[in-house]
């Protein structure tokens, strides 16, 4: 028998397609003979009471999730997200420049410094990539700093916000598509597959309404993932394998028939209904996978 | 290869700015001396490129985080060895009272504060201090008891002014994490002393004396070849 922690906040319950996913996970673990409890902020203390730990909130090297991340490594517990993963995949730079290292298809990217927030930087930034361009702060997640820019002037207002707190940007060419794939790894093996439509008239699966503050999602499509592209699974696999051996989320775009990588995302979203709509294993599969 | 922010006081060692660093591709050994080590900060890109280059380089991103995270930093150098004591990492006040009483440190673990931390003697002062450390009760804290005297100490390359067993807690440090230059809270209890926190040195804090010193640890790593071994 494991015993699992699973770390959430607050928020993981806010949605009950989420909720839905967390007892499917519950209800996974308990049937093969395990304990699974979420564990809250306030009782992280609790952490080497258990054999491992999965990890549901969002995750980032300054959240708490981190530590959570990392106490249990240290501990010797089997986690999911590992701290390594978190470190690559929550920063953007990170994971390109691991990308460009290892021949991984990606969308062509650049990395802006600080001292580089210059008209002759910018003009050949414009020229290469022509108009407009996509600037990432590293730490985006949910689509909530990935901004478009198509003249010298907000390019430096996006770019002057965002290095508010790094000091160092991605900057891409703009590649839209009606979709992005999502591939669900798990233990370099493929997991679900689905499309993530992008909203009508937007450009970012994650879109924002004009004026208001709320974010409208585009519709979730699953496949069964034996029906999904050979070479984008393969694609997904290589990406996950400059990044780790755990649970990954890979976005990847499909441009003229090649396959080009977004992101991989340590932590990825899994909604009851949603991800999980073709493959229904995939909770008994991640439990397993923290009691092996 | 020496890549600084920090104007050295020496002329025999080549030191490359930062952002030239950054649009260069020589693996090489680094040593990377920044007065903000901070997650996303260009003291982390440093060492970040170094790394995806495959260089070794001093202070590793991971030893960056870690260090910066006070649960990490305390339970890494305990397993270490190095005297730390019992911490609680929670958002509860009530939690704090009943397992560590006051008086008590309080440490912060959100993403917006690096520096320092906040003493309670009672529960009106606790409550203060989870509310400007937790941002309004909204990040969780690192609590310690605090049993003895608080004291802060610059230390540069594992170097620190002090007695003999801060002299040794800060060598220790430095064995483990590789931060060259950084600031160390320490407690004294009776005739025990034990780590309980890092935080960046700022430039402001960097004296000429310590740039000195700087100066030397590049020497004696340069001579070396290799620095102080893993
Ligand atoms: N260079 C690009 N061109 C067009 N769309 C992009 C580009 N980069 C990202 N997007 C879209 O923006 C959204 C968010 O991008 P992503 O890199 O995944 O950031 P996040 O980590 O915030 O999710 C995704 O829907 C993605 O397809
Ligand atoms: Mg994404």
């Amino acid at each position: 028998m494991t015993k699992i922690a699973c770390f959430v906040e607050r928020y993981n319950f806010s949605d009950p397609r989420e909720e839905a996913a967390l007892q499917n996970f519950r209800c996974a673990a308990e049937k093969l003979g395990n304990e699974f409890q979420f564990l809250f902020r306030e009782n992280i203390a609790d952490i080497p009471k258990y054999n491992s730990v999965f990890i549901r909130a969002t995750t980032d090297p300054l959240f708490t999730a981190y530590i959570v991340s990392k106490t249990a490594w240290e501990l010797g517990l089997k986690v999911v997200d590992d701290p390594e993963s978190i470190t690559i995949c929550a920063n953007k730079i990170h994971q390109y420049a691991l990308f460009e290292k290892f021949d991984v298809p990606h969308i062509p990217t650049v990395f802006l410094n600080k001292d580089e927030l210059h008209h002759r930087e910018i003009s050949r930034i414009f020229r290469e990539f022509g108009k407009p361009v996509v600037i990432k702060a590293p730490y985006t997640s949910f689509s909530r700093y990935v901004e478009k820019a198509a003249c010298e002037t907000s390019f430096r207002e996006v770019a002057k916000r965002f290095f508010k707190k790094s000091d160092v940007l991605a900057v891409q060419k703009f590649t839209p598509t009606e979709f992005d794939w999502r591939v669900g790894v798990l233990g370099n093996e493929v997991l679900y597959v689905c499309k993530y439509m992008i909203p009508r008239g937007k450009w970012k699966h994650g879109a924002k309404l004009r004026g208001k503050p709320t974010v409208i999602w585009g519709r979730t499509v699953a496949l069964k993932k034996e029906d999904a592209p050979r070479g984008l699974k393969d694609v997904a696999l290589k990406a996950c394998s400059v990044v780790g051996k755990g649970l990954y989320g890979v976005d990847i775009k499909e441009v003229n028939g090649d396959y080009v990588v977004v992101e991989v995302n340590d932590n990825p979203s899994i909604y009851a209904g949603y991800e999980d709509s073709r493959d229904k294993d995939i909770y008994t599969k991640i439990i397993r996978y923290l009691s092996e | 290869m020496v890549v600084s922010n920090i104007d050295l006081t020496t002329e025999k060692i080549e030191v490359i700015k930062p952002s030239k660093f950054l649009g260069t591709a020589i693996k090489d050994f680094t040593l990377n001396l920044s007065d903000d080590y901070r997650y996303l900060k260009t003291g982390y890109y440093v060492s970040l490129h170094a790394e995806v280059l495959g260089s070794k380089v001093i202070p590793s991103c991971e030893n960056i985080i870690d260090s910066s995270r006070t649960p990490i930093l305390l339970l890494r150098a305990a397993k270490a060895g190095i005297p730390t004591l019992p911490f609680l990492v929670t958002d509860s006040v009530k939690k704090i009272i009943a397992e560590i009483g006051f008086p008590v440190a309080i440490f912060a673990v959100n993403p917006f504060i690096h520096n320092g931390y906040k003493t309670a003697a009672n529960k009106s002062a606790l409550y203060r201090a989870m509310k400007s450390l937790g941002m309004n009760y909204k990040f969780a804290v690192c609590a310690q008891p605090l049993k003895g005297e608080m004291v802060s100490v610059k230390s540069i390359f594992g170097k620190s002014e002090g007695d003999r067993v801060t002299k040794e807690i800060s060598e220790q440090v430095f064995e483990v994490f590789k931060i060259p230059v950084c600031k160390l809270h320490i407690q004294k209890v009776e005739d025990k002393t034990y780590l309980c926190g890092m935080q960046p040195l700022g430039r402001k804090e960097i004296s000429l004396n310590d740039l000195k010193t700087i100066s030397r640890g590049i020497a004696l790593i340069s001579e070396r070849g290799e620095p102080f071994s893993d």
